[in-house]
């Protein structure tokens, strides 16, 4: 093929080469590389002057490219499915590409394929991908319109940069709605980051080295003390001797809070499995949240689109709530064995007395029982994984010391359950938000009073290792703060940074990523545009929006008029003689100007004289245009006009 | 072209009126988004569809900044001829049958380069492509075939640009008030060029010294190297020669004579071989008086373009 078309055809294919990269972090890799190696082929047979393949060819190597996609996904549609069949039919369109409309269409496609990383994404550095995939696209699209590559890149810029603001003004503007259109199948496949739905030790202690953000709160004025910042999540309630887990045994729980102040706050996530945290103890469900026994939250619908939710707790309250015998029956079982743990807790039961003073002699019993907080302890490979720990290694983490402390509550005949949440958080002055993250996994237990007819909370960890509770995981774990003074130096300067970031994906967690119905109705009104989003104020934000996204393309305008500053001063002095009857042609040098001139008024003809003396200086006497010089010239020429109204009435136009 | 954007074309150019220079503004231009304009259309809708069904807050803003761009592409599109100006430049006549160049000039004086392309409204004939630089003029030419001689309009034109992205087709719709010439078709007369003069063309008598000087002409072949004007080759390279008053005298001068074919002959076969020999004399250097009912065209100089536009023009007497 000729030169030309490599010219014009190569940018298209590396513009898509651009734009199918970040699906190599989402996608089977094979996928991607495949869609890589296939535009490579094509820009290499465009530069060989290959003849395209036959299409009987292309079809079976695509049927059979679909079929191993098939195999190994399982699906074409949905999302992973969807997007891997789509870059591959892209990839193949390539090699069916001759004329310029198919390497249009196959520009069009680029652009829808764009997006299909936001699916997967959308973090800011997906973003900035995204810019980078439209730009290179628009390049191509430029030169592939026949431009000369000279300049181009200028020109795709430059759009570019124009329709940024009608872009964001769109994006505040237009309406958006509060559901789906149609359901789409959710993909299972998709790594939990989150809790497991069991707490066998070991399991959380994964997620307590893991620093991902879990999610963030935004309180609304005072905010409780650190140490009552439980956020709670799910309950376990069966223990089969090695694990915990929620078996649902109690269906209906009435719960009473009482005493404490309120506190409102904003939490959001992305959630998994509709779980919610919410802090203790959260008063009632919000919108689209319902309210599960034991005092959880849960999503209403699945999804795992980021959502924000209201909520309303009491953290210093009192869970008060009446178990019939039956359910107290059911807290109370426990497997046979772990018999040096029952005859503890007979021990503490008899010291503590009541039921509070067994909580208040079994967390003494954990202060003060040389018992360790460590993230890698040692494993409890025994037939009696309680007894091993809490007389053997005696070394664990918040899992250990739950499971130990339930265990032992039921053995002393006390309904007991495990809480699994977040505790603690960290406070971004920046963004003035909280942050938690997956290191502040944890779980407590709760521990029901009959005296008091109160679920009482029971943290053991706390007793064992109170900097958990009072400050973050890697100050209370020294393992995790690096050791040394280097190690502290180089947190120093680090926090902030990270701080910074911080708040920086906060924000464009809340204002991008989670820019939805109620926050545009929230801007809409913070605004002035209207109560909420309807058709009037929908108009309202757009016209005056886009009025605004104009200047811009305005003040290009009025530049890009502009001649060289000789040019548009001659003009400009040319139009000022013509409104007073002296005709210029454009052949006309300076001294005819002049001598066509000598008619106006003696100080006006002195200037005109003095302008295009200067004028010719520049224009003919100078080696190198001086753009400055130039300038100023315009400046005066733009000053020259010609008052005297007699001359326009007096003579006809000379011709 | 379709039927229906025939007729729409049509409709547009009937509203126009003829002028000698016309200026593109927003009353004469439209814009329509092209094929591929459309598709990247769908394109924002589909992502703007996904959008909302997966809730991606990026894809809104990938769905938005492709629909903004094409907005700019709109605007990009309308400068690429709003202040274009276009006016009928010289074209050269031509003999009926062979295709003229119609020249069209285009100017305009904003800093932007244009590209442009040009084509007769009617869809027919070969699309000019050309490229406008910042605050120039470029002149162009439409090739016309002239089917028969005398005085055509000049094609009614349009003129686009999809530019810079090829989203957006900016169009506009130019009657220009000029007239491509076609004169005759020559018809061989050898016989009657002969025997009405016995001379040969190569026994022109050359001129003297003594000779006064007339006007210059063309070079033609034939012309000796003393006839030739040098100086003026000099200043502007351009080859021609000096005529001389003596130089047609007598018996030289040849008459070219509507009377010399008897009345049967029909008008248009008459004037073609009339300009045969009006051709033949001018190749040859022999000076010739063209006789025409109404008009008479004796030796001077531009002759040969006065007797051929003469030919051209001829409307039974009444030349104009």
């Amino acid at each position: 093929m000729s030169q030309d078309n490599i010219l014009r055809c190569w940018p298209v294919l590396a513009a898509l080469g651009v734009t199918t990269v970040p699906l190599l972090l989402q996608l089977p890799v094979w996928i991607p590389l495949l869609v890589l190696v296939m535009l490579g082929l094509r820009g290499w047979m465009l530069w060989a002057g290959r003849a395209l393949p036959a299409r009987w060819l292309l079809l079976c190597v695509l049927t059979a490219a679909v079929l191993v996609l098939w195999l190994t996904t399982k699906t074409l549609v949905g999302r992973e499915g969807g997007v891997a069949l789509l870059s591959l039919l892209l990839g193949f369109k390539a090699f069916e590409s001759a004329s310029r409309r198919d390497w249009q269409v196959l520009l069009a496609l680029g652009f829808f394929l764009a997006g299909m990383p936001l699916l997967f994404d959308q973090s800011p550095l997906a973003a900035a991908w995204l810019a980078l995939s439209l730009l290179a696209l628009t390049w191509a699209m430029v030169l592939l319109a026949g431009a000369a590559p000279k300049g181009s890149l200028r020109t795709a810029i430059s759009a570019l940069l124009l329709a940024l603001p009608m872009m964001l003004v769109l994006f505040v503007v237009m309406p958006r709605l509060p559901g789906p259109l149609w359901s789409m199948p959710h993909d299972q496949k998709r790594a939990s980051t989150g809790m497991s739905d069991e707490m066998e030790p070991g399991s959380i202690s994964q997620l307590i080295q893991n620093q991902e953000p879990a999610f963030s709160v935004v309180f609304d004025g005072a905010i409780p003390p650190r140490p009552s910042l439980y956020w709670r999540m799910m309950i376990f309630d069966d223990f089969d001797g090695r694990r915990w887990q929620n078996i649902r045994g109690v269906t209906q729980e009435r719960m009473g809070l009482s005493g404490g102040d309120a506190v409102n706050y904003t939490l959001t996530l992305r959630p998994e499995k509709s779980r919610l945290p919410a802090l203790e103890y959260v008063e009632g469900p919000s919108e689209s949240t319902r309210m599960e026994p034991g005092g959880v939250l849960r999503l209403e619908k699945e999804g795992e689109e980021l959502f924000r939710y209201r909520a309303r707790s009491r953290p210093q309250a009192a869970y008060l709530t009446d178990l019939s015998l039956q359910d107290q029956q059911f807290y109370r079982r426990l497997p046979v064995g772990n018999p040096q743990t029952r005859l503890l807790a007979e021990r503490l039961r008899l010291q503590g007395g009541d039921d509070a003073g067994f909580v208040r002699a079994a967390l003494e019993y954990f202060r003060l029982g040389a018992y360790r907080y460590t993230l890698s302890p040692p494993l409890l490979d025994g037939d009696e994984p309680i007894d091993q720990f809490l007389f053997s290694t005696r070394q664990g983490f918040c899992e250990h010391y739950a499971s130990a402390m339930a265990v032992l509550a039921r053995a002393a005949g006390l309904p007991a359950r495990v809480v699994v949440g977040y505790q603690g958080g960290e406070y971004n002055p920046v963004g003035r938000f909280w942050q938690v993250r997956s290191s502040d996994a944890h779980a407590w237990v709760e521990v029901w009073l009959p005296s008091r007819q109160q679920w009482l909370r029971v943290d053991p960890t706390a007793a064992v290792a109170p900097s958990r509770v009072s400050e973050e995981v890697t100050q209370a774990i020294p393992a995790l703060a690096g050791g040394g003074a280097a190690g502290a130096a180089s947190a120093n300067w680090w926090r902030p940074v990270r701080q910074g970031w911080q708040a920086l994906s906060f924000s464009w967690q809340q204002w991008v990523v989670g820019y939805d119905a109620s926050r545009q109705q929230g801007l809409y009104q913070r605004l002035g545009l209207g109560d909420s989003v309807d058709s009037a104020a929908v108009t309202k934000g757009v016209l005056i929006g886009g009025a605004l996204a104009c200047l811009p393309l305005l003040l290009l305008w009025r530049r890009q008029k502009g001649l060289p500053p000789l040019a548009e001063g001659r003009a400009r002095i040319v139009g000022q003689l013509a409104r007073h009857g002296i005709a210029v042609r454009d052949s006309d040098g300076p001294l005819d100007i002049i001598n066509k001139s000598r008619r106006l008024p003696e100080q006006e003809f002195k200037q005109l004289k003095r302008l295009f003396k200067r004028y010719s200086a520049l224009r003919y006497g100078a080696a190198k245009p001086d753009s400055a010089q130039e300038r100023a010239w315009l400046k005066e020429a733009r000053r020259f006009s010609v008052t005297g109204k007699h001359l326009a009435r007096g003579s006809p136009p000379r011709t | 072209m379709l039927p229906f954007r025939k007729r729409l074309s049509g409709w547009f150019i009937a509203r126009l009126p003829r002028e000698s220079t016309c200026t593109l503004n927003q009353r004469r231009i439209y814009l329509l988004p092209t094929r591929f304009g459309l598709s990247l259309i769908v394109v924002a809708l589909a992502v703007w569809v996904g959008a909302l069904n997966y809730a991606v807050s990026l894809a809104y803003a990938l769905a938005f900044w492709i629909a903004a761009l094409l907005l700019v592409a709109v605007l990009m599109a309308y400068r690429q001829l709003a202040g274009l100006t276009l006016s009928g430049a010289r074209s050269e006549p031509v003999f009926a049958g062979d295709a003229a160049s119609c020249r069209i000039r285009l100017s305009h004086e904003q800093a932007l380069e244009r590209r442009l392309c040009l084509q007769r409204a009617d869809g027919e004939g070969d699309i000019v492509d050309c490229a406008l630089a910042p605050a120039a003029s470029l002149d162009v030419g439409i090739p016309q075939v002239l089917a028969w001689r005398g005085a055509h309009p000049y094609p009614d034109l349009r003129v686009w640009s999809e530019a810079p992205f090829g989203l957006i087709r900016a169009f506009a719709y130019v009657r220009l008030d000029g007239a491509l010439l076609a004169y005759p078709m020559p018809l061989a007369d050898r016989d009657r060029n002969d025997h009405q003069e016995g001379r040969e063309p190569s026994a022109a008598p050359r001129p003297t010294e003594r000779d006064e000087f007339s006007h210059l002409s063309e070079y033609q072949q034939g012309d000796t190297p003393r006839q030739i004007a040098w100086t003026v080759l000099a200043r502007r390279d351009v080859l021609v020669s000096k005529r001389f008053a003596g130089e047609p005298a007598g018996a030289g001068l040849r008459v070219i004579a509507w009377q010399d074919y008897p009345a049967g002959v029909d008008v248009e076969s008459r004037l073609s071989r009339l300009c045969w020999r009006v051709l033949q004399c001018e190749r040859s250097g022999q000076s010739y008086c063209l006789l025409l009912p109404g008009a008479r065209i004796d030796p001077r100089p531009f002759q040969k373009e006065a007797a051929l536009s003469a030919l051209a023009a001829y409307d039974g007497g009444q030349p104009a």
